[in-house]
Formats: C-alpha cells, sequence, structure tokens
C-alpha cells in the first residue's frame, strides 16, 4: 500500500496522518486535514490557486507529496487570519481593492502576494506583475490584484 | 489528475541514495525539487516503482567558493542560488539567469541539479552551465567522475549521466576582471519555457577590448549550443564597435537542428534566436561599461 | 462583528461598497463543490476517447471493475438507455440536440467520456481506468468548417443526413441588391475567429446524493443556474422535480460553460442513483480543456456597400459556426450573430445567413459573449473598410456612429436603441486614449523602427436578455421578527458580486444599512426559480425583482408605522431603519418594531393588514433586449523580431446605465478584457487533422496573466435604462465582447503600413511574424 506517516506543522499546530505515498499534499491538507481553503486548480503547477507557504516560501502544493512535507511548517489560507478573525494586510487590501470576484484563484493569491511581500516589500509595478505572473485569474484582469499588493505593501511600511 | 502508486525512500546520506539506485534500477527515480516529475507523474505521462527523496541530503545542499570555483551542490534550490551572496559576485551569469527560471514558487523547490539532470533544452541553467565551460561532479555506488559540460548534455532530455549515477555537484569557473553579463530570452508569456534564449559573459578590458567571451543559445536544439563563431567573432573587438544584431545572426547561422514544431517554424526559431543573441549582447556590454 | 463592515448610511445604490461574499473567500472559508463532503462519497473518473471518431470494437471492463476499492463501473450500454428526456429548460421542449451519457458504439470526439468508474478514491478510480479494456477502431474524423461543409462529408451523427446542425437562410432582398450594386464602394473580407474554452478556474464538479428510501435526489454542482439543473434531471432521471433539490455554493467562474448539464456530470448522477450511494465526481484541468466545451470558432464573410463618403449603405454576411459534436444548448447564436451585427452604426440594409456545423470535435457551449463574432468581424471590417477607402478609422466611425439624435433608432435587423450613448461613449474613448496624439506618436516610433498600433472595439450590447425561460427573476424577500432583512434570489452568482449589489438595492429601497441586509440563493429547496445567471441579466432583471419585492415590503411597513405613528403614509421615510415623519423626528418607530408588531400583535396592525413581513416579486424588464454600449480602445506594440505583441495601455468607455456598484462594473469589465487579449494573443484549443486536442493542458492552453494586462482605464456614462424601475443594465458579458477587436484593430494598425491585415487568429508571435514576412516579400 506505499503508506507512510507524516508529520508536519500546519497553521501553528503540530499534525500528523497517515498517507499513500502518492497523495499529493493539496490532496492531504483538503481532504485528510479538511483545510479546504486551499484549491486545485490544474494539478500541474501551472495556475497556482494551490499556493501555500512551506518553511516560509510559497509552494504549489499540488506538486508535492505530503511525504515531502514531513517536518515541514505549513501555513494555508486558514492560518492567514489572526486567530480572532482581524484579517491580514494582504487579506484586508485584496478586499479594499475588489481583488476577488468568484474567489477560487483567492487563497493562492493571499498565499504569493503574502510571500511576495516578505522578499520585496515595496516592489513596483514591474516586480508585482513578474510576481503575480504565476497565479492565474479568470475574473479580476488583475486590476484589483495588483492594486491590493501596493496597498498592503504601503500598509506594512506605516506599521 | 492523480498519479500512480510508489514506494517512496528518503534517505539523508548520498551512498544510501546510490546504493538504492544500483537496486533498484529503472524502477527508481530520483526526487528533489519534483517542479518537472511531479506534473509528469500526476499527468500519469511518467510512472515509477521507486521514488527516492534526495532534498534533505546536506551534502548536496552547499554552496562553496574553491579556489577559482564556486561548486554548488547539485540540491541547492533555486530560490536559494538566486540570493546567494557568493554566487551574485563570483557566478553573475547564473545571478542573473536563475529568476528567469518559471515563477518563484517553482524556484522556492526546484532544484539546479534537477534543473540540469532534466536537461530541458529551453532551460537557462544548462545554457550557462555550457557556455561557462562548468563541471560535473557524478557519483554512483561504483565511484565517482567529473563530466564537462560540453559532455553533459547528449539530447533531448538526455545527459551523460548513467540511470545510476547521481549529479552531486557542478563547478562553475570563476572570472576575474571587468566582467559583463546579459541573458535575454523569448517566451510566450512570462516564466512559459523560452522559444528561444541567450546568455552572454565577457571580460573587458579597460579599454573596452572584449578579452573574453562566453556565448550560448537555448531553447535551439535539443542541447544547449555554444556559439563559438559568436564568441570568436567578438573577442579582441572593441564593445562598440560589434554590431549586435548582425552578431546574433552568426550566432544562430551555424546551429544545424533547429527545433521545430507545427507552432513554430525552424527559421522563426532562429530568428527569435537571433534577436535574443543581440539582446544577451547588448546587457552583457552594458553591464561591463558599468563596471570599472 | 464581521470583521468587513461596510460605511453606513442610507445611499448605497452608485457606492463602492466592498463585498459580502470577500469574509468567507478571503480566508478559505468558501464553499466550492470540492469542498462538500458527505458520509460514504465515493469518487468518480472517466475513462475518455483518444480518437476522434471510430467505432468501439473492444470494451472490457472487468478488471476494472475486479481492482479493490471500486464499487461500480458504468458504460453508455448501461446509462444511455435509462435516459429520459435530455432538453434543457431553457429550449423550452426536445430539439433534437445530440446527446448520450456515455459514448456507446462509437466515440464522436477526442476526449468524449466512454466509461465511469466509481470508487472509493479518485486516485483508485484512475487506477481502475487504466485497466480498462479499450479498443477504437478510428475513422477519418471531421475537423474544420470545410470537412463539415464539404459534399460527401461522413455526418458526425450517422442518424443525421449532414453535418449542419442549424441553418439561417438569407432571405431575398432585391434592395440591398440595388445597394451592392450601385455602391461606391465594395469591400469583401473573409474573417476566421479560432476556437477557445471558457477556461474557469474552478472545473466543473458535482456530488450526487440519492436517497433511496425517500426517493429524493441532493444535488450539489458547480452551476450557473440550480434551477436547470432541478428541472434537467428530474426528466433525465424521471424524478418528480419536487423530489430533486439542487444546491449550488460558491462557483469558481462559469463564463457559459457551467449553464447547463454536460453528459459526464449527468453520467456520475445516473451512477449515483443506480448504485444508491454518494458520488462525487470532480472534473481535472485536462478534462475541463478537452472535453469541458469549447467555444467561438466561427467564419463569416462579409460585404460592406459604401457612397462616396464611406457611410455604409448595406451590409452581407454570411457566417458558419463549428459546434462540435454534443453542442451544449443556445452554444450557437448563429442568428443573434445576424440580428445584433448593425450595433453601433446606421446600416439601413443588411441581409445575412449563417450554418452551424457538427464536427468530430469537442461541443460547443456559449461563452461570455457568445455572439461576439458580430464585433469582432464588423469592428475589422470598419477599419479594413477605412485603409481600403482611405479614410481614418476612427473617422469612419464617426461618420456611420447612431448618435443621439436619431434615436429611439430601429436597426435594418429590428433592433430599437432607446437609452444608448453610442456617440458619446467613442468620444468618451477616443479622448481618454489620446487618439491624435498617438497617431503622431505612432509616426514617430515608426521612424524609430518601433511598430505601435491603436484599435477600436465599439459595440451595442444586448443585456438584460429577457426571452423564454430568461424572461424573469424572482426575489424573495423577508424582514425577521428583529427587523433583519434576508433576501432570497433567483439568480446563479458565480463571481458577479450579487450578494452585495443585491443588498445594496434593497437597502436603499427599503430604507435599511446595507449590513442588515443578507442575499442567498442556489437552493433549489428555498429559492425561487431562475433561468440561471448569464446574458448579462443580473443587474437589469434580478435588481428589478429585489426594487419590486423590496417595494412591496417598504409599502407594508409604511402601512404599519403610519397606523402605529397615527400619520399619513405620505409623511414618512425610513433612514437607516427608523422610520419618521418627514420634517420631525419624534415620534418614531424602527422598521424592528414594525417587525415585532407584525409577527406577534394583530391588533397592533392596521385593520385588515396580514401578518408578516414577507413579499415576493417576480419582474420582467419592459422589453426583451435592454440595450448597453461600449467602446474599447486599445495601444499595442509589435515586436518586430519576435512578432511578440504588448497591450501598452486600455480603456474602456461604458455605459450600463445607473450603477449599482462601479467596482464591480469595473471588475466585471476588467475580466472580459483579458479574455479578449487572452483571446486573441494567447488561448488556442486546436486540433490536429487526426481530430487530436493539441492544447489540453495549462502549458498549451496559454491564460494571461499579470503580466500580460495592463492597467485599464474606465471612463463611465449613465444613460439609465427604461426597461427596469433602477434604470440598470447589463454589461457582465461587453468586457469580452469589445476586447477582441479592440486587440486585432491594434496589433492590425500597428503593422498596417506595411501593407498587411490579419484575416485570423490567434495573433501568436509567429502569426504575427509571419505577416511581418509577407509584407517583406
Amino acid at each position: 500500500m506505499n503508506e507512510l506517516t507524516v508529520s508536519m506543522t500546519v497553521n501553528g499546530e503540530p499534525r500528523q496522518v497517515r498517507v499513500e505515498a502518492r497523495r499529493t499534499l493539496a490532496d492531504t491538507l483538503r481532504e485528510d486535514l479538511g483545510l479546504t481553503g486551499t484549491h486545485l486548480g490544474c494539478e500541474h503547477g501551472v495556475c497556482g490557486a494551490c499556493t501555500i507557504l512551506v518553511d516560509g516560501d510559497a509552494v504549489r502544493s499540488c506538486l508535492m507529496f505530503a511525504a515531502q512535507a514531513d517536518g515541514c511548517d505549513v501555513v494555508t489560507i486558514e492560518g492567514v487570519a489572526a486567530s480572532d478573525g482581524t484579517l491580514s494586510d494582504v487579506q484586508q487590501a485584496m478586499h479594499q481593492c475588489h481583488g476577488l470576484q468568484c474567489g477560487f484563484c483567492t487563497p493562492g493569491f493571499v498565499m504569493s502576494i503574502t510571500a511576495l511581500l516578505e522578499l520585496h516589500p515595496n516592489p513596483d509595478q514591474e516586480t508585482i506583475r513578474e510576481y503575480l505572473s504565476g497565479n492565474l485569474c479568470r475574473c479580476t484582469g488583475y486590476q484589483g490584484i495588483i492594486a491590493a499588493v501596493k496597498v498592503a505593501a504601503a500598509a506594512r511600511e506605516q506599521s | 489528475m492523480k498519479p500512480s502508486s510508489f514506494t517512496y525512500h528518503r534517505f539523508d546520506d548520498l551512498a544510501d541514495v546510490t546504493e538504492a539506485l544500483t537496486r533498484l534500477g529503472d524502477d527508481a527515480k530520483l526526487l528533489a525539487g519534483g517542479q518537472s516529475l511531479v506534473p509528469m507523474m500526476n499527468m500519469r505521462l511518467a510512472r515509477f516503482e521507486h521514488l527516492i527523496d534526495i532534498a534533505r541530503i546536506d551534502e548536496l545542499r552547499t554552496i562553496e567558493r574553491r579556489q577559482d570555483h564556486v561548486v554548488i551542490g547539485a540540491g541547492v534550490r533555486h530560490c536559494v542560488v538566486e540570493r546567494d551572496a557568493v554566487i551574485e559576485s563570483d557566478v553573475r551569469l547564473l545571478h542573473a539567469s536563475t529568476p528567469l527560471i518559471g515563477h518563484f514558487q517553482i524556484r522556492s523547490r526546484g532544484t539546479i541539479g534537477g534543473s540540469l539532470a532534466h536537461a530541458d533544452p529551453a532551460a537557462e541553467q544548462p545554457a550557462v552551465a555550457v557556455a561557462l565551460d562548468a563541471s560535473f561532479d557524478v557519483v554512483s555506488s561504483r565511484g565517482s567522475r567529473t563530466i564537462a559540460a560540453s559532455d553533459f548534455f547528449v539530447g533531448l532530455w538526455e545527459t551523460a549521466m548513467n540511470p545510476d549515477e547521481v549529479l552531486r555537484a557542478v563547478s562553475f569557473p570563476v572570472w576575474s576582471g571587468r566582467l559583463g553579463v546579459g541573458v535575454a530570452e523569448f517566451a510566450r508569456r512570462h516564466g512559459d519555457f523560452a522559444i528561444a534564449g541567450s546568455a552572454v559573459q565577457i571580460e573587458v578590458s579597460e579599454n573596452d577590448e572584449v578579452v573574453r567571451s562566453a556565448i550560448a543559445l537555448f531553447g535551439m536544439s535539443a542541447t544547449p549550443h555554444r556559439s563559438r563563431s559568436a564568441e570568436s567573432h567578438v573577442t579582441g573587438h572593441q564593445l562598440a564597435n560589434v554590431d549586435a544584431i548582425e552578431l546574433g545572426r552568426l550566432g544562430v547561422a551555424d546551429i544545424v537542428d533547429v527545433s521545430q514544431d507545427s507552432n513554430v517554424s525552424a527559421s522563426y526559431r532562429r530568428d527569435v534566436g537571433a534577436a535574443m543573441l543581440a539582446e544577451a549582447w547588448r546587457r552583457a556590454a552594458a553591464d561591463a561599461k558599468r563596471r570599472i | 462583528m464581521s470583521p468587513l463592515e461596510a460605511p453606513s448610511g442610507n445611499r448605497f445604490v452608485g457606492q463602492r461598497v466592498q463585498r459580502r461574499e470577500d469574509a468567507r473567500l478571503l480566508t478559505g472559508r468558501g464553499r466550492f463543490v470540492d469542498d462538500v463532503v458527505v458520509p460514504g462519497m465515493l469518487h468518480g473518473a472517466f475513462l475518455r476517447s483518444d480518437f476522434a471518431s471510430g467505432s468501439i470494437t473492444r470494451l472490457d471492463v472487468e478488471a476494472a471493475r475486479a481492482l479493490p476499492g471500486v464499487v461500480g463501473v458504468f458504460t453508455g450500454a448501461d446509462l444511455n438507455a435509462i435516459l429520459g428526456e435530455t432538453w434543457v429548460d431553457y429550449e423550452g421542449g426536445p430539439r433534437g440536440r445530440p446527446f448520450r451519457a456515455l459514448a456507446e458504439g462509437d466515440v464522436r470526439f477526442a476526449g468524449e467520456a466512454v466509461v465511469l468508474v466509481v470508487a472509493s478514491s479518485r486516485y483508485i478510480a484512475e487506477d481502475a481506468c487504466e485497466l480498462i479494456e479499450l479498443d477504437i477502431t478510428a475513422t477519418a474524423p471531421i475537423v474544420g468548417l470545410d470537412a463539415a461543409l464539404a459534399e460527401d462529408a461522413r455526418p458526425v451523427h450517422p442518424e443525421h443526413r449532414s453535418n449542419i446542425a442549424e441553418t439561417v437562410p438569407a432571405i431575398e432582398n432585391p434592395e440591398i441588391d440595388r445597394v451592392f450594386a450601385t455602391a461606391a464602394h465594395v469591400v469583401t473580407r473573409t474573417f476566421d475567429q479560432h476556437r477557445y474554452a471558457c477556461v474557469p478556474m474552478e472545473c466543473r464538479g458535482v456530488v450526487s446524493i440519492w436517497n433511496p428510501a425517500l426517493g429524493e435526489l441532493e444535488v450539489h454542482i458547480s452551476t450557473q443556474g440550480a434551477h436547470g439543473v432541478r428541472g434537467f434531471l428530474s426528466r433525465v432521471l424521471d424524478v418528480p422535480e419536487n423530489r430533486v433539490r439542487v444546491v449550488m455554493g460558491d462557483v469558481g467562474g462559469g463564463f457559459g460553460q457551467k449553464m447547463f448539464m454536460l453528459p459526464d456530470e449527468v453520467a456520475v448522477v445516473m451512477a449515483g442513483k443506480l448504485l444508491g450511494q454518494p458520488v462525487k465526481w470532480i472534473e481535472d484541468r485536462r478534462e475541463n480543456l478537452m472535453s469541458g466545451q469549447h467555444a467561438r470558432e466561427d467564419r463569416m464573410t462579409v460585404s460592406f456597400a459604401l457612397d462616396e463618403d464611406g457611410r455604409i449603405r448595406g451590409v452581407r454576411g454570411d457566417l458558419v459556426a463549428d459546434v462540435g459534436s454534443f453542442p451544449a444548448a443556445g452554444s450557437s447564436s448563429i442568428k443573434f450573430v445576424g440580428t445584433v451585427f448593425p450595433g453601433p452604426y446606421r446600416i439601413p440594409h443588411m441581409q445575412y445567413s449563417a450554418q452551424a456545423v457538427y464536427t468530430n470535435t469537442c461541443g460547443r457551449s456559449a461563452y461570455r459573449g457568445p455572439w461576439l463574432m458580430e464585433s469582432v468581424v464588423r469592428e475589422q471590417m470598419m477599419d479594413a473598410v477605412a485603409a481600403e477607402v482611405g479614410i481614418d478609422p476612427l473617422e469612419l466611425r464617426r461618420r456611420n456612429v447612431i448618435t443621439d439624435d436619431l434615436l429611439p433608432y430601429t436597426s435594418a435587423t429590428g433592433m430599437v436603441y432607446e437609452e444608448t450613448s453610442i456617440a458619446a461613449s467613442l468620444e468618451q474613448a477616443a479622448a481618454m486614449i489620446g487618439y491624435d496624439e498617438f497617431r503622431d506618436e505612432q509616426r514617430r516610433a515608426r521612424a524609430d523602427g518601433r511598430l505601435l498600433g491603436i484599435g477600436f472595439g465599439l459595440y451595442v450590447e444586448p443585456s438584460g436578455l429577457a426571452s423564454g425561460t430568461m424572461s424573469s427573476e424572482a426575489a424573495v424577500i423577508s424582514i425577521g421578527i428583529n427587523g433583519k432583512v434576508q433576501a432570497v434570489m433567483s439568480s446563479g452568482s458565480h463571481g458577479q458580486s450579487l450578494e452585495t449589489t443585491i443588498a445594496q438595492v434593497v437597502a436603499d429601497r427599503l430604507g435599511v444599512d446595507v449590513n442588515d441586509v443578507t442575499v442567498s440563493q442556489g437552493d433549489t429547496a428555498s429559492a425561487p426559480y431562475g433561468p440561471g445567471t448569464g446574458g448579462s441579466r443580473s443587474a437589469v432583471i434580478l435588481s428589478g425583482a429585489a426594487e419590486a419585492a423590496a417595494s412591496k415590503l417598504r409599502a407594508k411597513v409604511l402601512d404599519i408605522a403610519a397606523h402605529q405613528l397615527e400619520a399619513a403614509v405620505e409623511d414618512l421615510q425610513i433612514e437607516a431603519g427608523r422610520i419618521t415623519v418627514a420634517g420631525s423626528t419624534t415620534p418614531s418607530t424602527t422598521i424592528a418594531g414594525v417587525a415585532r408588531a407584525a409577527y406577534t400583535d394583530i391588533s397592533a396592525l392596521p385593520p385588515g393588514a396580514e401578518m408578516g413581513l414577507e413579499d415576493k416579486a417576480r419582474f420582467t424588464p419592459s422589453a426583451a433586449i435592454t440595450w448597453s454600449n461600449s467602446c474599447h480602445a486599445c495601444i499595442c506594440e509589435v515586436d518586430p523580431r519576435t512578432g511578440g505583441v504588448t497591450v501598452l495601455r486600455y480603456v474602456v468607455s461604458e455605459d450600463c446605465g445607473r450603477v449599482i456598484n462601479p467596482d464591480v462594473v469595473e471588475g466585471q469589465i476588467a475580466g472580459g478584457v483579458a479574455q479578449g487579449i487572452g483571446g486573441v494573443l494567447l488561448e488556442h484549443s486546436a486540433y490536429d487533422d487526426q481530430g487530436n486536442p493539441l492544447n489540453v493542458t495549462f502549458v498549451d492552453y496559454l491564460l494571461p496573466t499579470a503580466a500580460d494586462v495592463p492597467t485599464i482605464e474606465y471612463g463611465h456614462i449613465e444613460t439609465p435604462a427604461t426597461t427596469n424601475p433602477g434604470g440598470y443594465k447589463g454589461m457582465g458579458e461587453g468586457g469580452a465582447i469589445g476586447s477582441p477587436p479592440a486587440v486585432v484593430n491594434a496589433v492590425a494598425d500597428a503593422i498596417a503600413h506595411l501593407g498587411v491585415r490579419p484575416l485570423r487568429q490567434p495573433l501568436s508571435p509567429m502569426a504575427v511574424r509571419a505577416l511581418l514576412d509577407g509584407a517583406a516579400s
């Protein structure tokens, strides 16, 4: 059956699952841990809807097997807002800037933008577009999303 | 799109990896970043009985300056290469090419060794390795050997490594003097595989004469192309006297097996390659001029 | 207290109220169909045909059936014979549209589902699919319009005589013959638009839960309309519709692809019923790009007859549309293309004919502005005519545009425009893009060897389409005993922000805070009948229903309040939920106070009044079409070395009547514009001549990214509609209609001085280079 036990920290909590070796990290998060906020848009690493943070880096969870995340620190969209529900600056900026419509790609964008701002706290337009080009959106034409990065960066700089 | 079953192995020691590879043979595949492998497996275009995860092997994750080389462990992720200070100062062509690899999420997992071993014709790192005459440290349970970059890439997704060998490290020669680097590629969208691209590194004298050059093209054919004709065209000449467009045309003229498919004709690819070589040259020249 | 509070106040329509939907969608708490989990749920996977056409000579599923974890395996023989009627509500009855749940005997497109495996996990179901032995003897497929129309072409559907799915015959018109015979100029062109796909970010999916004990079906589905699914499944399965419950949760985009159920979804529901167990199937991206319906493959030949001054005297057009093998209902808009073709210009005479043809390819669905070939062709033709006749393309448009003094204007095809601002939107777009300055810039750039171009897409959008099942929408609004408002709508919102815009409309009408209104939809157990969200209808028709129902409730509230305050109804006003006599602050009551009385104390109500505060309205606009209009202008640069196109600037002048929420309008425009940019430059669902689909992953089917879409600039014009009390017009599809012609025209303009014009799409870098090479030789 090729099963193994995988131990990870997920959104700050230690979690343990027993999964087949071939089970993707995305499926493990969604189905074994009930964290359905991470979405599957393509399962071949292009659309970015499945983006999460692994040890602080933005990764495509559809391109990882759960086994590879053993011992890792995983953050999903459910772990972004504060425990009292206060939205992160990225989430708040997306809301303010009308950065979502159907919402399916949104978790992936929030995670990617969160990671981007760690790498480039004050990105220019070109950097923003380059770093967002790994997440696909079909509804918004990217206008609100790009604006949200700027707003979040500014908010971050002030605080 | 779910992959078929396999047995998962993870080792902390390279010796265990090579032993397992020898034992399991064709049924086994190394899993480093997985950014090329896992999509294929999800689509069931590839399947293996055994995957050997090498992402945690410390020996593969070092970056060292050793005399006049920078030695990069095959397991070093692109995002680490991208931000490494030694690479940024000593192998600037690699520093310039790494951000062009896919998207930053891919670079969080993908490794330099994975990219080189996968040997995609449109990949940047193989071309950089070929341009700089890198050497590849390869190991198996039978021992280790060094393969020169010019011998490493032998065909479409094919390297000179044997099935039981593991790429341990890549060694990039460090150039001294006043250098300029330039990378340019043309793809349908940012982050897509290049239709054609070029990597250029030059050493320039105080009075702007090209002392040394390394010019490679990628995406043009099954393996990266080292353009000696382009190099001899520029070496010994003044920067200002090099016509970039002419250089571009010259650089692609002697590529014999330019790839083509239903979307991209050979002649189109050749023209784009020429344009990219011209652009990479311009960037390298401008880069050199900025340095005193 | 929700962390996302909108601004409080009395007027919400017209404001950029931030969305209610965001709270759950930003935090990963949306409920998309793949998030639905029920106990005992099984998973489906399909084995699909690798061949475009051929006969199935062998199908052995025994090894699949025997795999541990597999619960059921279904073939065409199992399902097709027990299919009931397969027409959708929109069709109104059987229309002879080809349909089968699974292939049987033969296959008719590459990707057609042949076998459905149901197992304990998707992983195992896919393992089982690999064990199925399927042999197909391929036959030469019909691929492309020419093959379909060829004289001795084999019919894609053997039960038909030809590949003609639908015909619009040309009507004899001696007047137009005269016009063409005497015209100063006649320009004729044939335009090809390629095939592409809707590509919502969420693939299709369904969870089917059949309860054998109760004889009841509950279906969770990613759809654009829950009631359409209910009606359809009721007929297909022969289960009474009041025993079919369809639940639509959050839906990750549809764009037309999810308007009607497709065969594979039906197969899953049938399998679930046969097994008596819940079954989930989630389409994967490869399936979505290969079998999830395609769109837009059209060819149109047009001739414009013009006078000396470039005024259009008549148009002839002939369209051929490829509808694939199993088109979805309503996917072929061939008649409508002709009806809308005259668009924003004075075209006195029009003669039009069209055909829709079957091919051995994936079937067609309606995709955002499915008739848009009319704008794609007409706007390219304006530029082609301008070039040939020697008039500037903006000037040519100015000479032909329908000006306000001509309103109401009846087109040659019988369309009546009353509240449009066509000429104004053209001028606004031209001013915003800086047309004259651009021409100077273009000249300077050409001298430097740079190729810059500008293109327009001027169009009128038939919104709020109100015919057949789409004629109305409904709202059921109640004010609860604590004074809070619930609106249950007939809509199938899948990104259109209706939870927010409807709340704005209701809040304004009732005089409450927008935060005191919740809006829900999508469950046939509670929502009134709706045809599904599409056709740019929500602002017009759904808002109309919300306004009407809220008005009824307001009247009732004021009746009760007047009785309580001993005042005349006409003297009362409601502000932020407080009801006062105009001009004074006391006496007053609140909506909550009125509600409490309404539910608990009949003696507090006016004599004869009904208890409670609940009401319903179903709204039909006063015309079958509410016309909105827009003008897109695009500046692009063509790289002569690579043929690559960069969109530098993009301007949209939009008149969608009274605007409920400018963020929502702009967001809808932007999404459509991105689809147009992508459609022209990147997207392509191509087939080789063996009928093999070539673009079935995101590596090959290229969607535009944030790096491909520039910042879009918006100009708003507000000419209120008269078809609905709010004065709203729909515009949801328009962004996708104006953009393909604007982008194509910009590219064409960039290279026009070289003597070449594109007639085909997509304009990939290779295609543009080929045009440039053609010009050079």
